[in-house]
């Protein structure tokens, strides 16, 4: 004979009860739900933050190896001209040059961050050996762990380096979890808040459809089960992001934005999100990149900035614990190819926004170009000494944790903690 | 959120119920039915039964592929029939957008999904569609996609190397990977790196020179922009001598189409490309940690039946390895989509308004997390669990199967709910039993007898009337609670 107790799962029971309580402001009750354990704190939001610090990293991918000559336009060097007869953005209609570099013009919704030294760039980053594959590259930098064969990015071992394990400290936007966040640590993911279970009240802890979920899931062992948990564990605290005003509307009508402008409720609510993944597609132009009147590098560029400086200014006073930082699985050649684009290349720029950053300021080594049909931005500073600086500056985990086996080098684009 | 916390009594007994009147197929023929079809209902489990068992059924599937049967089902969009002029010309001058004759086109391989007496051929098709993957969302691609989809389908049975000579001289696929317009002064690499990487022989295996070889063997192919149709210019092909991976050709003809196509066909027949094959039909039907003795065993047969997909099939499911995978793969989103109109038995018909229940079908299964062929790079959707086990799929799977469970949405299309039930009065646990049986074709477990007296707040033991509640307005929350057990999610 099958007991209650036996065949299903007092945890969800357990879990039920505390979150009725939640309102009572039980401090630091936590049950476990399988793998993952949700810990309700009934405090103000300021006290949920995570043990790793109190702030937020956003990781914003853009997919498909945006080309960093164009976003950051190294002026200085005759052969970036001479490689692109037809893309190359002159010097004239760049913002906030200096004496090498400067930003395409439709990065001019970022000035203000870029003026108040919240904003940075660092050029010549990326893989140390160049990896043309869009899919293999994206593994390699978001795995960012080359002697182990285990798929656990660095974000998931970031999360990993403190004792919270709430499924809502490392956070997907969108429908998949991308490789950065994988792992062990368990992480949510969803495409919008309206998306999520958050606000229905038949998931509220302690119904009959959220103990019968526990029931079906809480003792299975399948790679679903795990999401279902997370789902169900986050669920509680998700809820509470919905009461932060909806501000999509600032942000410029991109996906992009609209995503951002969730991350931006969600780091509201404070509930201990950490790691934020954020993705913006569409990067890879081996064709019609175009010039400043046409192409596909305009409306990209343009949601990229509107969007990013959307975000800062609808966290308002929080932008101080947030810092955002770009990347892209490669960059792409030098000379332009006959369709106007760029085929696949190596060297990128990453930007780095918010919390720590001192900003106003190109960073990196530059290389130098040379126009042939073959030639690549080379890499001078490894990604990994950007997003080490990132994660040094910003939290309590181990950067030798985090990118095992690396030895960062000084780019000296964040503040020391 | 002031819903009462209501609690069965602690200690009641959850033996699972026992309602064996309502027949289960073996688990052999459970198994190889949920790995090759997009759902196993009663009807399927007596078609396999009638065709002399599982592996009868499974040679009858490929063996009549394309007898005709299949051809018909679901060829209810006009649209996805004009030619790709007629397509594009229709999209500029207002009359029907192209995105929605895409859509067209992702509801009708629903459709066929759900309806398709051939499901091994769905099934096939759908894995090398992603192999070859040209996105329906990819600009200018539109016009020519729904007959690169017809393409891929016709050969899925055939010779992947027929196939990847169809398709890699498609206009589809050079317009999206930046074939189109490449010349010997700039050659593109786009569609070359990915032949070699994705459609080939795979990462690691080949070199930049073998890409840029590749990419000035593919220079010339043009669109010719009045009529639509696939056209070259000699002038713009590289005619130097070429080096790929073994391969070399003079490339001396000013015409470089069949030198391109004797690279294809030495690319289909390499063994590192047979390998890279059979370790993707593996992952898609045998498990996501694919068993290497059985991928070398399936690239030999690959190698040895000139490429030949069936004999690679016929092998796998004739394998140790295909016996112990049952339960191992996990559904991804359209394939939820398509297995809830299946086992709940959707009398899908032929679309009229644009929120008939087959115009909806993509959308639904893009509500889940992904539309077929919308996966936004080149190397088309995954097939592992890990990318599709996530909280977000977690949650928009709960709420559609809530939906789905009124058996009235997007509309009252399934079987009604007295289909569903067996004679009455029955005690609760053999209820749950016999649903269990329909819905999953196997018998049920204490746990799911438990979730289902949680959701329902009955008790196991309780006599079920044909009055009481739980089979008239609490069946949506008795079949919900069924339809989000994890039996559901695996193929």
């Amino acid at each position: 004979m099958m007991t209650t107790d036996e065949a299903c799962c007092p945890e969800m029971r357990a879990m039920s009860r505390r979150g009725v309580l939640q309102g009572a402001a039980l401090l630091g009750a936590s049950a476990t739900i399988g793998s993952a354990v949700v810990t309700i704190a009934g405090a103000a939001p300021a006290a949920a933050a995570s043990t790793l610090g109190t702030g937020t990293i956003v990781v914003l991918s853009l997919r498909g190896a945006a080309d960093g000559l164009s976003l950051v336009v190294p002026h200085g060097d005759a052969a970036y001209y001479a490689a692109r007869p037809t893309i190359a953005i002159p010097k004239t209609s760049l913002l906030a040059a200096d004496s090498f570099f400067g930003l395409h013009p439709k990065l001019a919704p970022l000035l203000p961050l870029w003026n108040a030294g919240t904003l940075a760039a660092v050029h010549a980053t990326g893989l140390p050996v160049a990896n043309r594959s869009h899919f293999a590259a994206m593994e390699q930098l978001e795995d960012a762990d080359p002697g182990s064969a285990a798929r656990v990015g660095w974000l998931n071992r970031m999360i990993g380096t403190d004792t919270d394990t709430s499924p809502l400290q490392g956070l997907a936007l969108g429908s998949l979890v991308p490789t950065s966040l994988q792992g062990p640590e368990g992480a949510l993911s969803m495409p919008s808040l309206a998306d999520s279970l958050a606000g229905d009240p038949a998931y509220a802890p302690g119904t009959p459809r959220t103990v019968s979920l526990g029931c079906a899931w809480s003792k299975d062992s399948s790679p679903m089960a795990t999401a279902m948990r997370s789902t169900l564990a986050a669920t509680p605290k998700l809820a509470t992001a919905l009461t932060q005003p909806d501000r999509t509307s600032t942000y410029g009508g991109s996906d992009l934005g609209a995503a951002l402008a969730t991350v931006a409720r969600v780091i509201k609510a404070g509930i201990g999100v950490s790691a934020v993944t954020v993705d913006q597609g569409d990067w890879d132009m081996h064709t019609d990149l175009g010039t400043l009147t046409k192409g596909r590098m305009l409306a990209n560029a343009g949601d990229l900035a509107t969007a990013i400086a959307a975000f800062f200014a609808d966290l308002g006073t929080l932008a101080s614990n947030v810092t955002l930082v770009t990347i892209s699985e490669f960059g792409r050649r030098v000379a332009e190819n006959s369709n106007a684009g760029l085929d696949h290349g190596w060297g990128n720029v990453m930007f780095v926004a918010g919390a720590g950053v001192k900003g106003g300021k190109y960073y990196g080594t530059w290389p130098g170009l040379t126009n042939s049909l073959d030639a690549d931005l080379t890499v001078t500073t490894d990604y990994r000494s950007v997003l080490a600086e990132i994660v040094a500056a910003r939290t309590t985990a181990s950067t030798a944790t985090v990118f095992p086996g690396f030895s960062p080098t000084t780019v000296g684009v964040m503040r020391t903690a | 959120m002031a819903r009462a916390v209501r609690r069965l009594p602690r200690r009641l007994d959850y033996t699972p119920g026992s309602y064996p009147a309502t027949a289960v197929p073996s688990a052999p023929m459970l198994h190889l039915l949920s790995r090759f079809s997009y759902g196993v209902t009663p009807a399927l489990v007596a078609e396999a039964t009638a065709a002399g068992g599982q592996r009868a059924w499974f040679e009858a599937q490929l063996t009549n592929a394309y007898d005709g049967t299949a051809a018909a089902v679901a060829d209810w969009w006009p649209d996805l029939k004009r030619s790709p002029l007629e397509i594009y010309a229709r999209d500029l001058a207002g009359i029907r957008p192209a995105w929605q004759v895409m859509t067209d086109y992702v509801n009708r391989t629903l459709a066929r999904r759900i309806l398709s007496p051939r499901p091994v051929l769905e099934q096939v098709t759908d894995l090398l569609e992603n192999h070859l993957h040209v996105p329906v969302n990819g600009n200018l691609v539109y016009p020519y996609r729904p007959q690169y989809g017809d393409l891929i389908r016709a050969g899925a049975l055939g010779r992947f190397e027929d196939l990847l000579v169809g398709a890699l001289q498609h206009p589809a696929m050079l317009m999206y990977l930046n074939a189109i317009g490449s010349t010997k002064a700039h050659p593109n690499e786009n569609l070359a790196r990915e032949l070699l990487e994705l459609h080939t022989v795979g990462v690691g295996n080949y070199t930049e020179a073998d890409v840029k070889a590749t990419a000035r063997l593919m220079t010339g192919f043009l669109i010719d922009l009045t009529s639509g149709a696939l056209t070259y210019n000699l002038a713009a092909h590289d005619t130097a001598p070429v080096s790929i991976l073994g391969f070399t050709d003079t490339n001396a003809d000013r015409d470089g189409r069949a030198a391109y196509v004797r690279l294809l066909r030495y690319l289909a027949n390499h063994p590192l490309t047979a390998r890279r094959l059979a370790t993707k039909i593996v992952v898609r039907f045998v498990r996501d940690d694919p068993p290497a003795a059985l991928v070398d065993r399936l690239a030999a047969v690959y190698l040895a039946n000139g490429t030949a997909i069936a004999p690679v099939l016929r092998a796998l499911v004739a394998s140790d390895e295909f016996a112990a995978s049952a339960g191992l793969k996990l559904r991804d989103p359209a394939e939820d989509v398509v297995n809830s109109f299946r086992i709940l038995r959707a009398n899908l018909v032929k679309p009229t308004t644009a929120t008939s229940p087959a115009n909806l079908l993509s959308t639904g299964a893009q509500n889940l997390g992904h539309a077929p062929f919308t996966w936004p790079s080149p190397d088309g959707q995954p097939q592992v669990a890990a990318a599709w086990a996530t909280p977000a799929r977690a949650a928009a799977s709960l709420q559609l199967h809530t939906k789905l469970a009124t058996l009235k949405y997007p509309a009252a299309i399934f079987a009604t709910t007295a289909t569903f039930l067996p004679p009455l009065p029955l005690a609760f646990r053999d209820l749950v039993d016999h649903l269990h049986r329909v819905l999953y074709q196997r018998p049920s477990t204490a746990t799911v007898l438990q979730a289902c007296c949680e959701a329902t707040g009955v008790d196991p033991a309780a006599s079920i009337t044909s009055k009481h509640a739980v089979v008239g307005t609490g069946f949506a929350t008795l079949l919900g609670a069924l339809l989000d057990q994890p039996a559901f999610y695996q193929r």
